[in-house]
């Protein structure tokens, strides 16, 4: 993107969010929620539809009043269930899914409407429209109306409208959602790095979860309104805290298996009839427990056959898809005891169908979930 | 919102009540005795036999009419489809009594020119025809509820999914059989529910009723509710026929609302492909015959006669040897009630759509934008008035104003007040339509940027609700320039309104300067049409096409 020049103040922007409970009739939209979000920190609500992302977004942008509990951003109370800072009066950015252009105003009127209501001086904001505009390579569509953009080019008006103002905060509601894939992808990298270089909190809801992954600082997964983890996308990825984290993040094998071993990282759990393999348990866990193992399919390896009983971590298989996805390859691989997994490996690997396999395990790569 | 609520309850809820109260009592007394008169003379009776013959009438009339034109303009390739819509929409704009009036000129017994021509030029007096019968009602009744099918039905047939009927062709079935097991079944409710809107109009049409049917003796519930305000008047017998008119024309609405909801499916079809067109071959132009005909006898006719019959001196059947302007110079210049007439209708109209826009503003907003308990109601409430024909609002106002110390019966607010009553429900129907297509994101996003309430109302909200707004304005300036059903009995000579003054030169007999004022009449109603079409669109010069709003505020 230009020129920089377009920053924020110097306040402390982080937001604390407390025992937040937001329900509509007898829908419980947010429950009992807490969330600290850092100063600068790029933080993504992930979730499927009707999780409660983007109530708790609006929320925070005033636009709701909580049941229950409170949002501060640094020692300011913004929401209380007894008052609500009108969103006018919060300072933050927002953008809306389908960008909410105004369509009667043209770009250079949208861009500027939030310094007129500040009252900023006439050649003052021509300066800092040009700047932001630009920013967001969109320098010399001034006189355009939003009509005559493409989706991309709105969705960039929409940010230029949000970032003008120089807010702390920025809020944004699946902005994504509406472009094509290709400018989609583009657009995460111009968003990350315009986080970078401004220096403003973005709370970012989305129910892409490879969206979240490439942009957060860290992911706040939510589920019927509560967040079911929270931490860096390499964190939730690979160590899903439940079965609903790891489904959502991704292709997931859910595999069943009998605690053998319960002794800390040491444990042994034994999967696809009675092969142990090494991972780490859940607290609480005891021997003999139904437990349920997720495995990543990039995260499995397979090996030739081991002879005899073979080592910890190999589970012997059989395959019976293959199929050529061009970087990868995908495949179905049934376990002895029944059991179908899917692995993806190399593509520069053959495999045939009816091939035997050993599946190994990487104990850093699964996690343990009691069934 | 206390302001809406306070608005609606003496607009609309103050006056039925009192209505009702009126149709129960006599003298002070709680008596069923006007509702046992009413049901029991012969006279009433009647007249409720009468306005049902002429609705169902009508409303098979306009089926048979507006259907035909629908299919025409929306299926096939006939030639001049906007010159057939031009001739519908034209149809519903022209006021009742303006029909009535030139179809007298044409039809009355002995002075119709038609009738003469029949009778004096051709020797074949068995070819005329009294339009002072029931015939004639409906004949000069139809011209105005036909387009209610026309548009309905138009528009149901434009929004078939292609698909669907492609589906049932490509499975075997012929043009006929997928129009009957397919398209008609899609669209039958919004041809009934057109059918149902026909008859509730056209019962409720005072001016035709009275024009045309006092003089042929063919009395209806308007025409008799009307008469019952001759000295001395007769209030609870007035409530009562009055109340009986609301029961028949709400249960039309009700079945009609039901099929609408029915109807629901048609556009569920989202975004598939126009249908396509059927090719008539050389059988188009006698669709398009038919199609003349129709414009011929609902446009042509009335607007010729009138015109003829203001510019000559008298009429009959050699009325273009004394061409002259004297009618127009009359009812513009020298009759001071006509003159008074255009102006009092010009400023009641102009307030009317003015306030029930404003108060359908406050309304739409308070239904759509706000959680305030009871918005609903408010909604609901403001549509009553659909249920009520004009001369019903009329008797509900006097039943209410006489009984309140407040001196305004036989001035222009207590006019104002039925005219505002009675279309308040456009007024909240157009603000309500304004509004739900600005999608909320489009001021939420104004309040973040830190605009307050008022300054996102201002600079967002309304700008681009305008076109909405300004076309409820229109649709409300329309009908309130031409009214007459309630004018006629709240009028005073102050007061006295442009179809009041036509009604009464009528009753005269001065048949020039009728024409002349029903011209003048129509020529404002063009104008307005025409500076509000003008000042309606766009925004500062530079327009938004209408489609690209509707994809930005999905």
């Amino acid at each position: 993107m230009g020129a920089v020049g377009v920053g924020r103040g110097a306040s402390v922007a982080g937001i604390q969010i407390e025992r937040v409970t937001k329900r509509f009739g007898d829908v419980t939209a947010v429950r009992d929620l807490s969330l600290e979000i850092r100063d600068r920190e790029f933080v993504t609500l992930l979730g499927p539809s009707g999780c409660g992302k983007t109530t708790l977004l609006r929320l925070i942008a005033g636009f709701m009043t909580p049941n229950e509990g409170s949002i501060r951003v640094g020692a300011r109370t913004l929401s209380t269930p007894a008052a609500v800072v009108p969103p006018e009066r919060r300072g933050m950015g927002m953008v809306f899914q389908n960008y909410a252009v105004w369509p009667h105003k043209t770009v250079y009127q949208n861009v500027a409407f939030g310094l007129e209501v500040r009252k900023v001086s006439r050649a003052d904001a021509r300066a800092r429209v040009a700047r932001v505009l630009e920013l967001v390579n969109l320098a010399g569509l001034e006189g355009r109306y939003p009509s005559e953009l493409s989706g991309g080019q709105q969705q960039r008006v929409a940010l230029a409208r949000s970032l003008v103002v120089e807010p702390d905060i920025l809020l944004l509601d699946e902005p994504l959602s509406n472009l094509d894939a290709k400018l989609r992808e583009r657009m995460r990298w111009e968003l990350k790095e315009l986080q970078r270089r401004t220096g403003i909190t973005f709370v970012y809801v989305t129910h892409d979860q490879s969206e979240a992954m490439a942009l957060s600082d860290r992911i706040a997964v939510m589920h019927g309104g509560e967040i079911m983890q929270l931490g860096a996308p390499r964190l939730v990825y690979t160590r899903p805290a439940n079965k609903t984290v790891a489904d959502f993040m991704g292709l997931v094998n859910l595999l069943p298996g009998r605690v053998l071993r319960a002794s800390g990282d040491d444990s042994l759990v034994a999967v696809g009839g009675a092969h142990p393999i090494a991972v780490a348990l859940p607290p609480g866990a005891v021997v003999g427990q139904a437990v349920q193992v997720a495995v990543r399919p990039e995260s499995l390896r397979l090996t030739a056959p081991a002879s005899g009983a073979g080592a910890p971590g190999t589970v012997p298989g059989k395959v019976v898809e293959v199929t050529f996805l061009g970087n990868i390859i995908d495949c179905q691989v049934t376990l002895d005891d029944g059991t179908r997994i899917r692995a993806q490996v190399d593509s520069g690997r053959t495999l045939e169908v009816g091939q035997t396999v050993g599946v190994e395990f990487d104990s850093r790569q699964s996690s343990v979930f009691s069934a | 919102m206390a302001g809406s609520v306070l608005a609606l309850a003496v607009l609309v809820v103050l006056p039925l009540a009192f209505l009702g109260w009126g149709s129960v009592t006599a003298d002070g007394r709680l008596t069923l005795a006007n509702f046992r008169d009413a049901l029991s003379s012969r006279l009433y009776v009647q007249a409720l036999r009468n306005s049902l013959v002429l609705g169902l009438a009508t409303a098979v009339l306009s089926v048979a009419i507006g259907l035909p034109l629908a299919w025409a303009v929306s299926r096939t390739n006939v030639p001049g489809r906007s010159f057939i819509h031009l001739t519908a929409v034209v149809s519903y704009l022209t006021p009742p009594f303006l029909t009535a009036i030139a179809f007298v000129n044409l039809f009355s017994p002995r002075a119709g020119l038609i009738n003469r021509f029949f009778r004096e030029t051709l020797g074949m007096p068995g070819l005329t025809f009294d339009v002072f019968s029931m015939a004639g009602l409906i004949l000069v009744t139809v011209p105005h509820t036909f387009p209610f099918v026309y548009l309905l039905a138009a528009s149901a047939l434009e929004s078939v999914d292609a698909s669907m009927e492609e589906s049932a062709q490509i499975l075997g079935a012929s043009r006929w059989r997928t129009a009957l097991a397919v398209t008609g079944p899609l669209v039958a409710p919004a041809i009934l529910s057109g059918a149902l809107v026909a008859f509730v109009n056209a019962i409720a049409l005072f001016g035709s009723q009275a024009i045309v049917g006092l003089p042929g003796r063919v009395f209806t519930l308007p025409t008799r509710i009307y008469a019952l305000f001759d000295y001395p008047p007769q209030y609870g017998l007035a409530s009562a026929l009055s109340l009986i008119f609301v029961g028949l024309t709400v249960a039309a609405l009700y079945l009609q609302r039901r099929y609408l909801a029915r109807r629901s499916y048609v556009t569920l079809g989202g975004k598939g492909s126009r249908p396509q067109l059927v090719d008539l071959g050389p059988a188009r132009w006698g669709v398009f015959a038919f199609c003349v005909a129709v414009f011929a006898v609902t446009v042509a006719a009335p607007y010729l006669t009138l015109l003829a019959v203001s510019v000559s001196r008298s009429w009959g059947l050699h009325f273009w040897e004394n061409l002259t302007l004297q009618h127009y110079r009359f009812v513009l210049l020298e009759y001071d009630v006509t003159r008074r007439a255009i102006w009092n209708s010009l400023i009641l109209a102009s307030a009317t759509a003015t306030l029930a826009v404003l108060l359908g503003s406050f309304v739409g907003w308070l239904d759509l934008r706000t959680t305030l308990r009871g918005r609903k109601l408010l909604d609901y409430v403001s549509l009553i008035p659909l249920g009520l024909p004009g001369i019903v609002v009329a008797v509900a106002l006097i039943q209410f104003w006489l009984r309140v110390p407040l001196p305004i019966y036989g001035t222009l607010l207590i006019i104002l007040l039925a005219y505002t009553g009675r279309y308040v429900p456009l007024g909240v129907r157009s603000a309500n339509a304004a509004f739900r297509q600005i999608d909320p994101s489009l001021e939420e996003s104004a309040r973040v940027t830190g605009a307050g309430w008022l300054r996102t109302f201002c600079s967002v909200t309304l700008p681009l609700a305008r076109p909405g707004l300004f076309a409820g304005w229109l649709l409300v300036f329309v009908p309130a320039l031409q009214e007459l059903s309630a004018s006629v009995l709240l009028f005073s000579s102050g007061s006295i309104t442009l179809a009041v003054a036509v009604y009464n030169l009528y009753e005269t007999g001065a048949l020039g300067p009728v024409a002349a004022l029903a011209i003048v009449t129509m020529l404002i109603i063009t104008a307005a049409l025409a500076l509000a079409t003008r000042l309606g669109r766009g925004h500062g010069g530079a327009g938004i096409p209408r489609g690209e709003r509707g994809t930005v505020a999905q």
